[in-house]
């Protein structure tokens, strides 16, 4: 038993994320009620005894032992992962921690880094790193009547199809801070629950004043682009592999610079809709 | 010793995930982390380095197999990228003259041959991400208020910087 099992704690939760069980316990019972809003989208509570990871919070202020704590401390398992005097901090770690946990690790999904919407039965799908203009281009397609299916990650199943995970947006101003988080219903958008095949790979950043030129990938190149946002590429390069071929395999992949993102997001929403009639 | 024509040069197996696609086949090297995207012609040469085929049969096979006439040059320039790529058992020692096998050089010899240059073998190679990498970013106040461990996590609107443990602070430096 780690020292930190020892130490005694007020209250707890435990759920199951994509297959993994996870447990969050904390020296507090208030915390708890910020700890919902915290889970990844349709984690559902479990009472099973056992979990795979362990989240240890301890709350500043609270007694923990025979002492008061002075920062809020929060553990991954025994590894401790931030110590810090800032409450919104701490959840904010445990927030993005757990996220990535279950993205690397999640079972029969392969988490990409990337924003989602959906269009006339199809997912578009834009891989790319933090601050590359994903969640902008995601909220013009949605303005222009796409739905909602993430910011976040493209959650793909063993067939290349796309599944929500439906988290409210992050929208950071001025290029950093802390973000706001807003729901697409807030700007008359909706959010899909069904899983759609992927019909449009979009690997593009935000360049000012870019002209939209984008050319075409090769199946190959398809798969690279996109295996170079996978959470879980190294942990599972086969599964990986296999996943983005099969998401890549009837969807158009394309790549190039952009500039506003209300101009770009018609352009793409016209050329999806074009390969649907194409297709049909 | 063993003549440059009477190479037989060999595919490495081990420690790699290989999938074939139609006219190209992905690589993941696990002892490099590396995913490799090998074209039609860079794809034929390392299937059919079997350590039993010397290179003037290769560029036969590969002639035979792209339906159009090829030089040695192809083969030795594929070989050359996948050695450096680390998907032979053995490097590979090119002939004297290597020059020869640069890009240019090769599309000045063959440029009587239309569509050259969908003949080049061409490996293109992405470093797998690590998990963490692909994680949100914070802000430099929220790294800096911290106190150790920090988590490494790149600095909102700061591309290539980070947020890593030095001393008993927590501070933004390059990634």
């Amino acid at each position: 038993m780690e020292k930190i099992d020892r130490l005694g704690w007020a209250a707890g939760i435990a759920f199951v994320s994509y297959g993994l069980r996870i447990g969050i316990r904390a020296s507090s019972p208030q915390i708890l009620d910020r700890l919902q809003e915290l889970l990844p989208p349709n984690a559902k509570p479990t009472r099973g005894p056992r979990v795979e990871c362990m989240y240890s919070l301890i709350v500043r202020g609270t007694k923990v032992g025979s002492n008061v704590r002075r920062f809020n401390i929060l553990y991954g398992d025994a590894v401790p992962l931030v110590r810090t005097k800032d409450t919104d901090r701490v959840l904010e770690a445990l927030e993005m921690d757990l996220q990535l946990y279950v993205a690397e690790r999640a079972r029969r999904r392969v988490f990409v880094h990337a924003g989602v919407v959906g269009w006339r039965g199809s997912a578009i799908v834009i891989p790319g790193r933090t601050m590359s203009g994903k969640t902008t281009l995601v909220r013009a397609l949605v303005r222009a009547g796409a739905t909602y299916y993430s910011d976040e990650y493209a959650v793909l199943d063993e067939r290349g199809r796309v599944h929500p995970y439906p988290k409210p947006m992050s929208i950071r101003e001025n290029g950093g801070g802390r973000p706001r988080k807003i729901l697409p219903e807030a700007f008359g958008g909706t959010t899909g629950v069904r899983p759609l095949p992927v019909g449009l790979v979009v690997a593009t950043s935000y360049r000012e004043g870019a002209r939209w030129r984008p050319r075409r990938l090769s199946p190959g190149r398809a798969v690279m682009e996109l295996l170079a946002h996978t959470v879980s590429a190294r942990r599972d390069p086969e599964r990986a592999f296999a996943t983005l071929r099969s998401a890549t395999g009837e969807a158009t992949v394309i790549k190039g610079a952009r500039g506003e993102a209300e101009e770009i997001a018609e352009v793409l929403l016209g050329r999806l809709t074009e390969q649907a009639g194409q297709g049909s | 010793m063993e003549t440059t024509r009477a190479l037989m040069p060999r595919a490495r197996e081990d420690e790699l995930v290989v999938e074939e696609l139609p006219d190209e086949t992905l690589v993941y090297d696990l002892k490099r982390h590396k995913a490799r995207c090998l074209n039609r012609t860079a794809a034929l040469v390392w299937r059919h380095c079997d350590g039993q085929t010397t290179v003037p049969e290769l560029a036969a096979l590969l002639g035979e197999q792209l339906a159009t006439p090829t030089d040695e040059a192809v083969v030795w320039m594929a070989l050359d990228r996948l050695g450096r790529a680390h998907l032979l058992s053995e490097p590979v020692t090119l002939p004297a003259d290597r020059a020869r096998y640069s890009r240019r050089e090769v599309l000045r010899t063959l440029r009587r041959v239309a569509g050259i240059s969908l003949l080049l073998p061409v490996i293109e190679s992405i470093v797998a991400p690590r998990a963490a990498a692909q994680a949100s970013c914070i802000s430099a106040t929220a790294c800096t208020a911290g106190s150790p461990p920090c988590i490494s996590l790149p600095i909102c609107g700061q591309p290539g910087q980070c947020c890593v443990q030095l001393g008993s602070k927590c501070r933004v430096r390059t990634c």
